[in-house]
């Protein structure tokens, strides 16, 4: 009797509470899904921020870079609606835009009056905001504008008086006297000229593509076959190879981590890498070479040197229910006086204004350089299979390095894989 | 009470209605949690997307002969089982032998070879990346230390030595596993089989092949099971240790799996691959038992 009595009093406050619930005032709702680290935590922050001032109350789901991916792409495909604005790295987009998970823009702009929002964005991130890439809608804002620089020892370019790295050969001369003339690095090990990363997938191919490219070799020809083996390629990665004879021993299994700490520690002279690192080296804590690093621009070769670009971007799901709130946000986060935040947090923006902006010129040096990387950066081949080609790929780039195979052999080896991945796709 | 009983057996009909209502949510549970997720798996390890939308076929199963990828990872676990085995197996029928024996400290000594197994697979894989580092490592340190040139050990970075590596780590982990398993099957073999092959003459070597090994079988069993079952599907270390690398050096089945499904999201054929490695360890499974215990069983 007791138990009846106790569990229908529970049913009855149950259903109570969910009218309660239901009869609230209604609020406004959104759903944020943002990657861990910096880039997310500024978002988050702009959420807050957001919240405070307006009558939405934002939900957001923090996950780690690789958990984001997973997730994003499970809830979006199986259409549950459960985000309202997710953040995404930009070598993903092609993959959630051709499967069309994503909500067209354009239309939410035209309500909103704004014809043009995008004038003040650098041109290569906007491009790559748009499916088809460049030319066609507008599916995303970018929100975070990293793209590769070039990390190099000013002090000891000094002192051995070379030349600003301009070209990849300078980049090899170099590494090559200062490895022979430092015999010993800051803590009294040795020094080496350069350092890569050739860790199978992303870190070897991040590492080898402003050099493929500087080469004059491309992934795929006009009619979209890959042509990785091609003389320029094959040559491009003999380079690489070459460059790694001044790499740290173990360079094959290095991440950014591994090149950064390097860097940090003093015990390299050059390396390419992300913006994301510029502010430890004048972190005392972390850093042993405290004013003496440079950044520039990718070196070149036969071609311009390219960097590669990185950028977080922001974009509402199809099945979102809260569209129009959402864009709202979005383009709020997105103006220029909010992007500010995130910069002074540490994010490079992608506004121009913003890499022009005394205040934040002032506290980031590198920001010219940057400039220069980003607008003349290009993006990784946008295909949705990026992540197979990525992986296949970084396999054989990875195995060259150790010296398992020839540069030639896994050039070759490397196209039959891509071009697997492609036939299966059709 | 017994007005409870009167009402059950006054409705006969009803008797299932609350063991029924007991089972329910284990029921529940099982059916979503686990028959459900295998039927579906095994749908959509039949299906593929095309452009013209999904269609049924073997597609996942016959890419599996032409993957070299599949074939290498498949290679290399095996590979790596049979080595890992053969030492933990091997070294920890050593100790188990060596510590059952009367020596002094032997308490202290068993205790301190189980730590390494009580260690979560990822800690041990982040402890000796840091340990096999070729530049700080204390590996190449100690090497060093002893006048031992370190020149080409970058273990995990080099194709020659990566797989030794992960497997080294493998047998330092569980090797006390087998040793504490084996050790209690050793204990539970009573005094008489020993006197009566100590009266008949045998020599230790005859005791040993003759008496303990047999004597052991069910132990060895449970280990071999136990161990192949799990190196066949090992993944975190080796993620953590050289996330398959370098190249593919490392690459076992399970990496694979998880590449296949979470990295490119193809769901079907990382399905495929998952039932070939389950219908795999099953075979061997299954020998190990027929072989192991058919003779004496009981």
């Amino acid at each position: 009797m007791r138990t009846t009595v106790s569990l229908t009093l529970i049913l009855v406050l149950a259903a109570l509470s969910a009218c309660t619930r239901n009869t609230q005032p209604q609020q406004k709702q959104l759903t944020l899904a943002v990657p861990s680290g910096g880039e997310g935590e500024a978002l988050k922050q702009a959420a807050r921020d957001y919240e405070a001032q307006t009558n939405v109350h934002i939900d957001i789901a923090q996950l780690p870079y690789q958990n984001l991916f997973e997730k994003e792409l499970i809830d979006l495909k199986s259409r549950t609606g459960a985000y309202d604005l997710i953040m995404l790295d930009d070598p993903w987009f092609p993959r959630f835009a051709s499967e069309q998970l994503l909500t067209d823009l354009t239309p939410l702009l035209q309500q909103r009056g704004q014809t043009n929002p995008e004038s003040d964005f650098v041109a290569t991130s906007i491009a790559l905001c748009r499916h088809p890439y460049q030319t066609g809608s507008l599916y995303a804002f970018p929100y975070v504008g990293n793209s590769q620089l070039f990390f190099y020892r000013k002090d000891l370019f000094e002192k051995h008086s070379l030349k600003a790295p301009a070209t990849w050969d300078d980049v090899l001369a170099a590494a090559k006297t200062i490895q022979e003339k430092e015999s010993a690095g800051v803590n009294g090990g040795q020094l080496y000229g350069y350092v890569m990363r050739a860790e199978q997938g992303n870190a070897a191919v991040a590492d080898f593509m402003p050099i493929f490219w500087a080469f004059g070799g491309e992934m795929f020809d006009a009619s979209g076959k890959p042509t990785v083996n091609s003389p320029e390629g094959i040559a491009a990665l003999q380079f690489m190879i070459e460059l790694g004879k001044y790499s740290p021993p173990g360079y094959v299994s290095f991440n950014a981590s591994d090149v950064g700490a390097h860097l940090l520690q003093g015990t390299a002279a050059m390396s390419i890498n992300w913006p994301v690192w510029i502010s430890s080296f004048s972190d005392p804590a972390k850093s042993k070479v405290i004013g003496k690093i440079e950044f520039t621009t990718l070196p070149s070769g036969q071609k311009q040197g390219q960097a590669e670009i990185g950028n977080w971007l922001i974009a509402i799901p199809r099945d979102s229910r809260n569209a129009a709130d959402a864009m709202d946000f979005l383009l709020w986060a997105t103006t220029a006086q909010q992007m500010k935040q995130s910069a002074q947090q540490g994010n490079p923006p992608t506004r121009k204004s913003l890499f022009n902006d005394a205040e934040l010129m002032a506290k980031n040096p590198a920001y010219p350089a940057q400039l220069r990387s980003l607008e003349s950066s290009r993006p990784r081949p946008r295909t949705p299979y990026w992540n197979e080609i990525e992986n296949a790929f970084g396999i054989f780039l990875s195995k060259a390095n150790s010296g398992e195979l020839s540069p030639a052999d896994a050039m070759n080896q490397a196209n039959a894989e891509i071009e697997k991945i492609l036939q299966r796709a059709k | 009470m017994p007005k409870s009983r009167r009402f059950f057996s006054a409705q006969n009909r009803r008797e299932w209605l609350l063991p029924a209502l007991f089972i329910a949510p284990a029921l529940a549970v099982l059916l979503s949690l686990s028959i459900y997720p295998l039927f579906y798996s095994i749908t959509i390890s039949l299906q593929q997307e095309t452009s013209s939308g999904v269609v049924w076929t073997l597609g996942n199963f016959t890419r599996l002969f032409s993957d070299n990828f599949f074939l290498i990872a498949m290679v290399h676990t095996f590979v790596y089982a049979v080595a890992a085995l053969s030492c933990e197996f091997l070294l920890g029928l050593g100790l188990a032998l060596l510590l059952n024996s009367r020596m002094r400290g032997r308490g202290l000594l068993r205790a301190s070879l189980l730590v390494p197994m009580m260690l979560p697979s990822v800690v041990v894989g982040v402890i000796w990346r840091l340990m096999l580092n070729p530049d700080f490592g204390a590996i190449n340190g100690t090497l060093r230390q002893l006048g031992i040139s370190t020149e080409g050990l970058t273990w995990t970075a080099s194709p020659k030595l990566a797989m030794l590596s992960v497997i080294a780590v493998d047998v330092w982990q569980w090797t006390p596993f087998v040793f504490l398993v084996l050790l209690a099957g050793l204990q539970a073999i009573p005094e008489e089989p020993y006197e009566a092959a100590l009266i008949d003459g045998s020599s230790r070597w005859q005791t040993f092949w003759h008496v303990t090994l047999p004597l052991l079988k069910p132990s060895i069993l449970i280990v071999l099971l136990l161990r192949t079952m799990d190196l066949l599907r090992v993944f975190d270390q080796i993620f953590i240790l050289t996330e398959g690398g370098p190249g593919f050096t490392t690459e076992t089945i399970s990496l694979y799996i998880y590449r296949t499904a979470f990295r490119f999201f193809d769901f079907g054929y990382a399905a495929a691959m998952s039932f070939v490695l389950l219908a795999l360890t099953n075979v061997i499974s299954v020998i190990y038992i027929k072989f192991l215990q058919a003779k004496d069983a009981i």
